[in-house]
């Protein structure tokens, strides 16, 4: 398994015997939801497919879901990252060589589609494949013959294709960098993963799903988040998507001494996130210049809220606070767009 | 109207009139059109007469408050998948763990910013696309299966 699987995968689940979709793929915002049914959709059909999404998203969960669930799960299922292998050993990775074919080839060798024959190959940030071997890929997607380096013989292999890319595989068609033949050939099914950011609902549940894990990795041990936490993460944005939650929930998991993984050792730009989110107010000025307005009306709209909530509220002894007649308060209020907290309610930024 | 082209309508429910004002000039300078509703009651009216894409839900209201509003909203399918934007208290934890049992989307404290607003809007509004776009691809494979 590889190293960007493995962290959203369920340890011990047994691929083929009692696999499940819905352990492989964690969630219940509406978008997993309907993602889960169009995975179990496209299995069967055995169809070429194309994932989409940022970087941590799961798109290799997806491809391993389609294949464990398809009729070819007896087979192989193998990844290949084809920005991880230097690009002129890519096309002998994956179509084989034979002996002679170039500097170093002392043996013949199957490549890695032969090793998917009957299974799966997912070819992981399909963009950075080079053209050359773009060209040879649309070949094999179109008669599924795949010729080796340095081979005069093209041997059938029935592979399952399923590419995946960041959300730049349209660009790099409009760039020339990317075939558009292959790209609509590759995407007869498109599959779009949000990221997390914008499915927070789900945040909680994967949380607790990776504590789980780690409950029973370590039988005994009463692992939580405390609610204070819990809301720390759901704020944030989570650049690095499901897998940065589950590597930070695993890190915080060692951190924590006692059972509950409170707010005190969350990393600082996660909580950083969670409070206001205050540009600092300059006194230089850099070459790009500043907008002055943008920066007084943010430090008006800073103290305004904070004599609002040192008076509970109270318009009138804000603006006395402030140095301020009622009226200039009251329309620097409405400027600023700050909105009163209301009573009981507290006033801090989401 | 065609979904592509039609700005997003973005719905404030609040009873603070100041706040619903405020909250809809935020939508307006950043492209949206706000639906106002100074009640719950005139939440579940009006969601079922305008096509809403996102709601902003005050927690706070009297006669009915965001809980009630958010389980009614649910409950309806017809109005169970529009994305939910809760506004609580930052450190009310009760009320956002009570939030996210309902199913709320997302939360914002007061007071609101226009800019984390709007990112906070946009992010509702893709997942949507996703979902959409999702749902899309699987009836066009079923009715290519039907054939």
């Amino acid at each position: 398994m590889s190293e960007k699987g493995s962290a959203f995968e369920p340890r011990g689940a047994e691929p083929g015997s009692g696999y499940s979709v819905e352990r492989a793929l964690i969630g219940e915002h509406p978008t997993i939801v309907k993602l889960r049914a169009l995975i179990e959709r496209v299995a069967a059909a055995g169809v070429t497919v194309l994932i989409t999404g940022e970087s941590g998203v799961g798109k290799e969960v997806v491809a391993r879901a389609i294949h464990e669930i398809s009729p070819r799960r007896n087979h192989a299922f193998v990844p290949v990252n084809c920005a991880a292998i230097p690009h002129e050993l890519l096309e002998s990775e994956m179509f084989g060589h034979e002996r002679g074919a170039f500097t170093g080839a002392s043996a013949p060798r199957h490549g890695l589609f032969s090793a998917a024959d009957g299974g799966t190959i997912f070819l992981d940030e399909i963009g950075e494949m080079p053209l050359g071997l773009q060209v040879k890929l649309l070949r094999v997607l179109e008669d599924g013959l795949v010729r080796p380096v340095g081979s005069d013989h093209a041997a059938k292999v029935d592979a399952r294709v399923i590419a995946a890319s960041n959300n730049e595989l349209a660009a790099a068609v409009e760039k020339h960098t990317f075939r558009e033949d292959l790209f609509y050939r590759l995407g007869v099914v498109p599959i779009e993963i949000p990221p997390l950011r914008e499915r927070r609902s789900d945040i909680p549940i994967l949380a607790e799903h990776c504590l789980e894990r780690i409950r029973t990795r370590n039988p005994g041990r009463a692992l939580s988040i405390t609610r204070e936490a819990m809301v720390s993460l759901w704020s944030y944005d989570w650049p690095g998507n499901v897998r940065e939650l589950e590597n930070l929930i695993e890190r915080l998991a060692i951190l924590c001494d006692d059972s509950a993984i409170d707010t005190s050792i969350l990393p600082p730009n996660l909580l950083a996130e969670t409070r206001t989110p205050v540009p600092r107010i300059p006194t230089t000025i850099g070459p790009g210049g500043v907008n002055l307005n943008m920066l007084v009306r943010d430090l008006e709209g800073r103290l305004i809220n904070e004599a609002l909530k040192q008076t509970g509220g109270n318009k009138q002894a804000a603006a006395k606070l402030l140095g301020l007649k009622r009226t200039t308060f009251s329309a620097k209020f409405r400027r600023c767009g700050v909105i009163a907290a209301t009573p009981g309610g507290g006033n801090d930024e989401s | 109207m065609d979904e592509a082209i039609r700005p997003p309508q973005i719905m404030v429910v609040d009873d603070d009139p100041d706040t619903v004002s405020i909250l809809a000039r935020h939508l307006q300078r950043e492209g949206f059109v706000p639906v106002e509703a100074s009640s719950g009651v005139e939440c579940l009216k009006l969601v079922q007469e305008k096509e809403v894409d996102v709601i902003l839900l005050d927690l706070m209201m009297p006669d009915m408050d965001g809980f009630h509003v958010c389980k009614a909203l649910k409950n309806n399918p017809d109005t169970a998948e529009i994305p939910i934007i809760m506004i609580t208290a930052r450190d009310d934890l009760d009320a956002r763990a009570e939030g996210m049992r309902l199913g709320v989307s997302d939360f914002l404290a007061k007071p609101v910013f226009r800019r984390q607003l709007a990112n906070r809007v946009r992010a509702q509004l893709a997942a949507v696309a996703v979902g959409r776009h999702t749902a899309e691809t699987l009836s066009r494979m079923e009715s290519k299966l039907r054939k």
